[in-house]
């Protein structure tokens, strides 16, 4: 099997998730007895056309799917429901035109808010994954390399620690100490600095991101560590690495040529596996510092009870990390020629 | 009466395995403290009502809102006037039960699964490990937060979502373990004796899975807790109760920053992360109990080599191409005695001679081997010898001096199984990157016409070059570790059981090949084996070892034909001879000494059939035997003059 | 007697490599097993004798009923139980007359049993537990076994014996149910030289003590000399030749028999002696070559080879050989 049918095989199966994870989250909204449009069509403070309006909008006066109006198996004998006309069907058929509902609470379209705040998400674990990544990666592999010392013990155990805290609880020891080190409390950016000169934005921005990028990295940066520390050190006691020894290279040529590539695979395992968890860090951290991005906006909808939002929320993050994890995959399948050629 | 006697054994043995266990988990320190900070924080939970000077959720009184620690509230207030202390102690409770319970759910549910998966196969597996799959990739806590904001945030609900969502890396942990076990050989041959399957799950599936099962246990109840606090956080926590996450939600929201209350952020939050970590440090001894692990790799910093005699000694030139005089090696562990793996033991090599080192396992020769071009392990290291190359002595050289007497000068062929190269690495690169370590003026366009060349030598196609080792097959791999080895033009070649693994067929050919080489390009080899038919077929010299001491070192004519040391003798005796089929073989009793554990006196004194008294007393010197090198460690051969334990001048060539 | 004890005819095993997808529509098989003869008497020991590659140990697991032929016959006792499922062998008593033991010695054993329910499962398996003589039997299990005295090595762990007593425990383990068929698969190739003998010589002790008969599956020629009445050499799944251990040693007709003699090493330096060496490797059962299957690396072959696959010829009562040189 060449690589080309590998690929395919792996598209057709993310394309599947998705298509699971949409059926998923249409069933949630619409079954679980928090009944989410419902509950939202009673808020006293729609008015009642715009009521009329949502409920013909998204088809909340057709039945759900098929004959399931309600799930009640005597109703089920008659079925006479054109399956085009239901619930789902128009959910799916908005979705593909990009139609996430319309928030509750400002009754902006779920998509342009969520359109707004996608990268600032995308720039914050972006960053906070490449430091932890690289950070990592490093102090693993010192650890490694000094195995069994004392210097190892540090790195070890300092990683374990890191690991144990709770995302938000760091997130708030941090903000604690930095609002009184000058760091800003909250947001993106500073208020009226649209305004000023592009590099002094940019600034702004960083010195918000800081704290919010530092919680992230320290999170993530234990598992990093752990993972690079034991991998390499069994890479380094295979056999080919004895062989490459006795070839008469360096320890550092030996680290770089034979052993750090292989040592590199499983971590890139686990940073795949770990694109779900880095959102429910992501979701901790911007509730914190009130960062303006996907997360948050989860968290602003629980608070506000505005279910459009969260379920178009969900959806974005959900396939996002479909789709991440899926480039993580492919990158594996490129590392690794065991893979590659069978 | 057989019943009672049964289950009165099995009791003995639960209670004697865990008191086994304990002494073993006892000796990790992490998992030790680690369990130390969970009992300690579940007793907290337990007696809350009698540590808590205050009652659950109990408002002291409104003006006493946010006040910093003192001596009646050792934790401070919170938002609401309660003292931080005792809603700590009794929120310890609610974490801990929602952790330990949805933890519950999610071992059972994954266990399950992942047993199923692997133990039957097919379609099962098929749908379950899809099934898993999905779940895994739809990130976690988002969907908790939905489903919980959907429907009720009451304690019960929080534990089934966390549960029902928490299996899915158990559920693969397990099937793969599961798979392995399947796989093993006593599980068929409990097959073959007729078991069925639950006969096999349940004595054999389980009891291997079950380790694995409880180290992953701990890391589900971990992220378990860090769950319900993030939810409690995010609001979602039962608001009948009062998790750590839910103070920390209060305290946040309510003004704790402005107000300066560092006590109603950090306590709380502090107490998760005690937990946490002492789960993480109690998986770690578990760990290391149940799947323990080699913490040592080969770059690893060695042990420098030390010399018994006084430093201003001299040594004795050699004129032999390779000479090894009284190495001897022990292996030094932490609290233990050091394993004296080789003692004594010289030899030595000219131009073109092949000598043959035979033991059985655990006689020393890979550690000699290796001590040749100083590539011990952490572990080990010279304690008195030298070894000479082309009379330059190894045993003082500095790692970078080493280096550049490694392959060039003496190469070495490992056992080629799949690991001996680089699996990511095509075989012409590996090769190749010799040749430009140690000949840097060879210019770089001819290097993939070199390697080409080398292959040819030893029968491999030029395509083979650019290929990776894992499409070699064992013979073709031993091979490419052949040309690898000679790429530098050496004058020694260490072989260390290069055939053990292959066909005979495949195995003559390799000797074939070795010897051409010798004879093509005046080769010196040592060939370790544990083979006499091989070491009769090629060899020029013989050396036997037992116990890391030499039994004897002769001509091969003269070992297989006037052996003088009852080990070569009851050796050849037990090895089939095709020429003689109907010999009946005979065994040696008993098995190789530990090598920390020797005996007193002759270490083949034990299984020897004819030692005497002497000999479980004292440990016999190097006796010459006849003029031409014959050497031959036994009281019995004690004929004339002895040879003392210090020198053994090199041996002339014939 | 017409009853043979066993009998294998035709005996193959196929298996299934790559599987028909979207888009390719071909199954190639392995040819594992490709046509295996032979038979054996009540106390008769028969070498199997071959390189990897050459279907031995799928052959033992086809006899042991581990694995479901392709084609062919077996017959035990004159009953056929070629394809009788996991109860019916129950039933008929097969999985306690015919007993194997395997190569690995560290992998034969279950890490968490004691020796004692390592060797009490095989009567647990057959509901032989609550007889009155289970501890007795146990005992001459293990003391047949050589494990003397057995009370001593009863509570122990396979960890802490050695290579050569965790082979003895298999044995034990196959004795308790007093076998009438003992399959050794390469019983002692990872055991050290010193010790093989020890079990080798414990199996033909056996074979008259308890008059088992005994397929000895090994690639080591030279360690089944003296025990072994009859022996049986494998190529590429199928019996190349088969005859008595002198016949065979002394009177070899097949070239692969004599190619494999010659090199298998002798431990006397003044018989260095002329070797016959294959070039190449064995081809992969997957594809294996037309006409006589050997004929490419044969150092004899005529033109005649790659185009028919010879059938075996009659040298004698008991030697047989599949070579066109040998029809004159």
């Amino acid at each position: 099997m060449n690589r080309t049918r590998i690929i395919l095989r792996k598209v057709a199966w993310s394309v599947f998730t998705i298509f699971f994870v949409i059926i998923l989250n249409f069933f949630l909204f619409r079954v679980l007895p928090g009944d989410a449009a419902r509950a939202g069509i009673r808020d006293p403070r729609l008015k009642k056309e715009a009521v009329e309006m949502l409920r013909v909008r998204f088809g909340l006066d057709k039945p759900v799917i098929n004959c399931f109006e309600s799930l009640n198996p005597i109703e089920l004998g008659s079925c006479n429901v054109n399956p085009l006309d239901t619930q789902f069907f128009i959910y799916v058929r908005n979705l593909l035109q990009g139609e996430l509902g319309v928030s509750y609470h400002t009754n902006r379209p779920v998509a342009e808010i969520l359109s707004e705040r996608l990268w600032n998400t995308v720039l914050l674990i972006g960053a906070g994954q490449i430091f932890s990544i690289i950070l990592g990666m490093a102090l693993g592999v010192f650890a490694a390399w000094k195995a069994r010392t004392y210097l190892d013990y540090g790195a070890v155990a300092t990683s374990l620690i890191a690991w144990s805290l709770p995302t938000f609880w760091l997130g708030i020891i941090l903000l604690f100490w930095g609002s009184s080190n000058g760091f800003p409390l909250a947001g993106k950016a500073t208020p009226g600095m649209s305004s000023m000169p592009l590099l002094q934005q940019w600034g702004d921005i960083a010195r918000h991101m800081f704290l919010p990028t530092l919680t992230y990295t320290i999170v993530y940066m234990g598992e990093y560590t752990l993972i690079m520390r034991s991998s390499l050190v069994d890479v380094l006691s295979e056999d080919y690495i004895l062989t490459a020894k006795a070839k008469g290279l360096s320890a550092f040529q030996i680290l770089k040529d034979h052993a750090l590539r292989n040592a590199m695979l499983p971590l890139v395992t686990v940073i795949a596996i770990n694109l779900g968890f880095t959102v429910a860090g992501a979701i901790q951290i911007e509730a914190v510092f009130s960062w303006p991005g996907l997360g948050s906006a989860i968290f602003e909808a629980v608070e506000r009870r505005d279910f459009p939002m969260l379920q178009g929320a969900f959806l974005l993050i959900a396939v996002a990390v479909i789709i991440a994890n899926f480039l993580a995959d492919l990158t594996y399948t490129w590392l690794d020629p065991r893979v590659q050629v069978e | 009466m057989q019943a009672t006697l049964q289950t009165s054994e099995q009791n003995n043995s639960l209670a004697a395995r865990l008191l086994v266990f304990w002494r073993v988990f006892k000796k990790s320190r992490t998992g030790v403290i680690g369990l130390g900070m969970l009992v300690f924080m579940i007793l907290v939970a337990i007696f809350a009502p009698l540590i808590a000077p205050y009652g659950r959720l109990e408002t002291i009184s409104v003006s006493d809102i946010y006040r910093p620690p003192n001596a009646l509230h050792i934790f401070g207030t919170d938002d609401a006037g309660q003292d931080v202390f005792s809603n700590f102690v009794y929120g310890a409770r609610i974490s801990l039960t929602v952790g330990f319970f949805a933890a519950f759910i999610s071992i059972i549910i994954g266990g399950i699964f992942g047993l199923v998966a692997g133990f039957f196969g097919g379609r099962w597996e098929n749908f379950l490990m899809r099934f898993t799959d999905i779940m895994l990739v739809i990130p976690d806590l988002p969907l908790m937060v939905v489903i919980v904001a959907l429907t009720k945030p009451s304690l019960l609900n929080i534990i089934f979502v966390i549960g029902l969502l928490g299996w899915t890396t158990t559920a693969r942990v397990v099937r793969s373990q599961t798979l392995a076990v399947k796989s093993r050989k006593f599980v068929l041959r409990a097959r073959a004796i007729g078991a069925g399957r639950g006969h096999i799950v349940s004595r054999h599936i389980l009891p291997m899975v079950m380790p694995i099962l409880v180290v992953q246990a701990v890391l589900v109840i971990s992220l378990a807790i860090l769950n319900e606090s993030a939810l409690a956080f995010l609001g979602l926590g039962d608001p009948t109760t009062l998790s750590w996450g839910q103070m920390l939600n209060y305290a946040f929201g309510r003004g704790a920053m402005s107000a300066g209350a560092w006590w109603a952020l950090v306590f709380p939050g502090f107490g998760v992360v005690w937990v946490v970590l002492g789960l993480t440090l109690f998986g770690q001894g578990l760990e290391q109990v149940l799947n323990p692990r080699l913490d040592t790799h080969h770059l690893m910093p060695s042990r420098p080599n030390v010399r018994k005699e006084a430093a201003n000694a001299k040594p004795i030139p050699s004129q032999a191409l390779l000479e090894v005089q009284n190495l001897s090696i022990h292996y030094v562990n932490e609290g233990q005695l050091p394993a004296r793996a080789v003692e004594n033991v010289s030899f030595s090599l000219n131009e073109g001679e092949l000598l043959g080192l035979v033991g059985e396992s655990g006689c020393g020769k890979t550690t000699l081997m290796l001590a040749l071009l100083q590539l011990l392990p952490s572990a080990g290291q010279i304690v008195d010898g030298r070894v000479f190359f082309k009379g330059v002595d190894l045993t003082a050289l500095n790692e970078e001096e080493m280096n550049k007497i490694r392959w060039s000068g003496i190469s070495i062929v490992f056992q080629g199984a799949m690991n001996a190269l680089n699996p990511v690495r095509t075989v012409g690169d590996q090769i190749a990157e010799a040749i430009i370590r140690h000949i840097p003026t060879y210019p770089r366009e001819a290097i993939p016409a070199r390697v080409t060349e080398l292959l040819d030598l030893v029968g491999i196609a030029a395509d083979h070059r650019d290929h990776f080792p894992h499409q070699y097959s064992g013979g073709m791999r031993q091979r490419a570790l052949i040309a690898m080895a000679l790429a530098c033009n050496p004058q020694v070649i260490i072989a260390d059981e290069p055939t053990t693994a292959l066909d005979v067929m495949i195995q003559a050919q390799i000797l074939e090949l070795l010897d051409s080489l010798r004879k093509k390009l005046g080769l010196a080899i040592v060939f370790v084996t544990h083979d006499l038919g091989v070491v009769a077929e090629m060899c020029d010299k013989v050396l036997v070892m037992y116990g890391g001491v030499t039994e004897e070192y002769a001509d091969v004519d003269v070992i297989y034909n006037d052996a003088k040391h009852p080990y070569t003798v009851e050796l050849l005796k037990a090895f089939p001879d095709l020429t003689k089929p109907k010999k009946k073989l005979s065994s040696i009793p008993g098995y190789p000494p530990r090598l920390d554990a020797l005996p007193a006196g002759c270490r083949f004194a034990p299984r020897c059939p004819a030692a005497f008294d002497r000999c479980h007393t004292q440990q016999p010197s190097l006796h010459r035997i006849g003029t031409h090198g014959h050497i031959a460690s036994c009281h019995l051969a004690e004929v004339g003059s002895t040879v003392p334990l210090r020198r053994i001048a090199p041996r002339t060539q014939k | 007697m017409s009853k043979e004890f066993l009998e294998v005819q035709g005996l193959k095993k196929y298996f299934e490599a790559g599987r028909p997808s979207l888009f390719s529509k071909d199954t190639r098989s392995v040819h594992a097993v490709d046509g295996v003869d032979f038979t054996l008497r009540r106390s008769e020991v028969i070498a199997l004798v071959g390189e990897s590659g050459c279907g031995k140990s799928t052959l033992a697991l086809l006899l042991m009923g581990l694995e479901e032929p392709t084609a062919g016959s077996i017959k035990f006792e004159g009953m056929d139980i070629t394809h009788l499922n996991d109860h019916q062998r129950k039933q008929k008593d097969l999985r306690r007359k015919i007993q194997m033991v395997f190569q690995d010695p560290y992998e034969s054993l279950n890490p968490t049993q004691t020796i004692e329910e390592i060797v009490t499962e095989p009567l647990l398996v057959h509901g032989m537990l609550n007889t009155p003589d289970r501890e007795e039997r146990v005992t001459k299990a293990l003391e047949d076994a050589g494990l003397k005295p057995a009370d001593v090595y009863r509570k122990r762990y396979p960890h802490e014996l050695s290579g050569g007593q965790r082979q003895r425990v298999v044995i034990a383990a196959a004795l308790v149910l007093e076998p009438e068929i003992i399959l050794a698969d390469e019983p002692v190739s990872m055991l050290d030289v010193s010790i093989r003998a020890e079990v080798i010589n414990l199996l033909a002790e056996l074979r008259i003590t308890r008059q088992i008969a005994v397929i000895f599956i090994t690639h080591d020629l030279g360690s089944v000399g003296f025990f072994a009445d009859r022996v049986a050499v494998m190529y590429l799944g199928r019996i190349v030749e088969i005859g008595t251990m002198l016949e065979v040693l002394e009177k070899t007709q097949h070239p692969y028999t004599k190619a494999l003699i010659s090199v298998i090493p002798v431990p006397n330096p003044r018989l260095r002696h002329e070797r016959i060496i294959l070039q190449g490797e064995t081809p992969n059962p997957i594809n294996i070559p037309s006409g006589c299957r050997f004929h490419p690396r044969c150092p004899v072959a005529i033109e005649a080879c790659a185009l028919t696959d010879p059938a075996m010829v009659t040298l004698s009562k008991t030697h047989q050989s599949a070579c066109l040189l040998l029809v004159k």
